[in-house]
């Protein structure tokens, strides 16, 4: 099981394109998580304005919401759609490369060779996860005067959120590049389907009488977002009572997982059937 | 003699092409097994299903016995189409992911880049290798763990003279340590230099096949004449093994069934009372043959 990955890890190890981009995922989602408390207490400042009660401003750093907040901030589209390209690159390069059957030919199987792709996803799912619970932790360690251990770790599971979010987006970006398999067509779609395609359908479904039903929620990349859909202050609660996200739900998990099902069981099938 | 591999009528349709029809083809170790056909005969078709790219339509094929698996797959080393390497990788770190796919220590990969001639340039990146570099590379990645079993598409193509000459010389020293070479080519000089076996592939089917000097090299003719023409045509048609004969500049040639044997023929002739004035052996050039194949089954 480990050799795949270690195969996986040699073709990236020394390849720039990867670090690059990697780099700037970090870079950006840093950015983000600086300039979060900043947008929201302008969110605020703003709403205010239109109210007669001023609302005071708000620290989003502080233990348990931090994880909330931060994972909120690290999963928007934008920020996400880094690390799905750099996916998009690593299964087209396959394609372009023709690896893909050289590493058939020297006696990876099929199935294997998706596994070992599913591997690295998992791998680097992982990786920016625990990166990130780092950077929560310090960060919410370095701003909150006074916790418990209760309280610290209160809101963990959008940790498990954020990851499954980005594992499950991942594997969409895996699919898009292996069904496409040109690394610039890949690309372009993608993010064009992530980032304006489907905001535009969500807002068309959204139309208001649909709302109790709303199917919206089942558009793929929508459903991966709305696993950690708002941040968490006390103050929101305030604006928009109680229907405010304060843990994962397990039952919004299950679109993604159905999604991601479906798309690995093609790869699989396309794999398993087709000449490469 | 142990069997290496074993094809059992494969078929592949594109559309209305048939690539490979019907093929039966068995290699047995040390061979040197050429496939030799022009373009577009079903040589790389044929390889690509033998090494899991391609799905048959029908049939079925062992390696070493065995229903093909990726366990089949890491004893075998081989070079198909354009050499497939990650660009930005050097070509030890590519060496070392075939190495971690066929289960095979790195202590290999000095030595095949040494074969290859590219060990002083093994960790400069691929992409900036030349086609010749390229093409060696590959090559050494075929060698990598000393597989059992060689395959070859086209490998010289592409080469200048002198690459021609040393991937020719690489391919002879490999088959001296008793590895089995599956060499794919449209070169018919290439095949017979190399080659101990071979099968002539047109259209996807074999058109013949057997050791290389019974099919490229036996057709042979004898050239005969004596004073009484008449009488020595009369006489040879007699000949165990006569097939035809024409004439040619005065002279009689004929066509032979099996080995041909000139003092046997000058015996026989000598019983029936004929003295030969003239007797000589006549080869068709190898060409000729090679298109004579083609050309009486297509």
């Amino acid at each position: 099981m480990i050799k795949l990955l270690k195969i996986e890890l040699k073709k990236i190890l020394t390849y720039k394109v990867f670090w690059i981009l990697m780099g700037l995922y970090f870079l950006f989602l840093v950015l983000g998580i600086l300039m979060a408390g900043f947008i929201i207490n302008s969110w605020i400042d703003d709403i205010s304005k239109h109210s007669p009660i001023p609302f005071p401003h708000v620290i989003i750093y502080l233990f348990p919401d931090i994880w909330q907040n931060i994972t909120f901030f690290a999963s928007i589209r934008f920020i996400l759609i880094l690390p799905a390209i750099v996916v998009i690159i690593l299964i087209t390069n396959e394609f372009t490369n023709n690896t893909i059957r050289q590493n058939i030919v020297n006696g990876m199987s099929r199935q294997e060779f998706l596994l070992s792709k599913l591997q690295l996803i998992f791998f680097i799912s992982l990786l920016i996860t625990i990166i990130l619970v780092i950077a929560i932790l310090i960060i919410g360690i370095s701003n909150t005067a006074d916790y418990s251990m209760m309280i610290m770790f209160k809101k963990i599971s959008f940790a498990g959120g954020f990851f499954f979010q980005l594992f499950t987006f991942l594997i969409f970006a895996f699919f898009t590049g292996f069904l496409l398999r040109n690394t610039g067509l890949s690309i372009a779609f993608f993010t064009l389907y992530a980032l304006i395609i489907e905001p535009v359908l969500y807002f068309i479904l959204k139309v208001p009488k649909l709302q109790p039903n709303n199917i919206s929620r089942f558009l793929p990349v929508n459903s991966v977002i709305r696993i950690v859909e708002y941040p968490y202050f006390p103050v929101l609660k305030k604006l928009m009572g109680l229907n405010v996200q304060e843990q994962i739900s397990l039952i919004d998990c299950a679109v993604p997982i159905i999604y991601s099902l479906v798309m690995v069981g093609i790869v699989y099938w396309v794999l398993s059937t087709k000449d490469l | 003699m142990e069997k290496v591999l074993s094809i059992n009528g494969i078929s592949k349709k594109y559309g209305r092409i048939q690539a490979v029809n019907a093929l039966f083809i068995e290699i047995q170790k040390s061979q040197v097994f050429g496939l030799l056909g022009p373009n577009g005969s079903g040589k790389t078709t044929t390889l690509s299903i033998l090494l899991d790219l391609i799905k048959p339509d029908n049939g079925t094929f062992e390696w070493f016995g065995k229903p093909p698996s990726k366990e089949s797959r890491k004893r075998i080393g081989s070079v198909i189409e354009s050499p497939n390497f990650f660009p930005y990788l050097s070509a030890v770190r590519n060496l070392k992911i075939v190495a971690d796919i066929k289960d095979k220590p790195y202590d290999d990969i000095g030595e095949v880049l040494q074969i290859a001639g590219l060990y002083d340039r093994r960790n400069d990146h691929f992409r900036d290798y030349s086609f010749g570099m390229k093409q060696r590379l590959a090559v050494a990645s075929a060698l990598l763990g000393s597989p059992d079993v060689l395959i070859l598409d086209e490998p010289t193509n592409g080469l200048d003279p002198q690459g021609i000459a040393q991937m020719r010389d690489l391919i002879k020293m490999v088959a001296q340590k008793g590895i089995t070479i599956i060499l794919a080519s449209h070169l018919l000089d290439e095949v017979q230099k190399i080659c101990s076996h071979v099968a002539v592939l047109n259209k996807g089917r074999i058109l013949f096949d057997g050791e290389v000097r019974d099919v490229l090299a036996v057709s042979e003719l004898l050239e005969i004449a004596a004073s009484n023409m008449e009488q020595l045509h009369d006489a040879i048609s007699h000949y165990p093994g006569f097939v035809s004969i024409v004439k040619s500049e005065g002279k009689w040639l004929i066509y032979l069934k099996d080995q041909i044997r000139p003092a046997e023929v000058n015996e026989f002739l000598y019983e029936q009372g004929i003295v030969l004035t003239h007797l000589a052996e006549r080869k068709r050039t190898l060409e000729q043959h090679f298109l004579e194949l083609l050309n009486d089954n297509s």
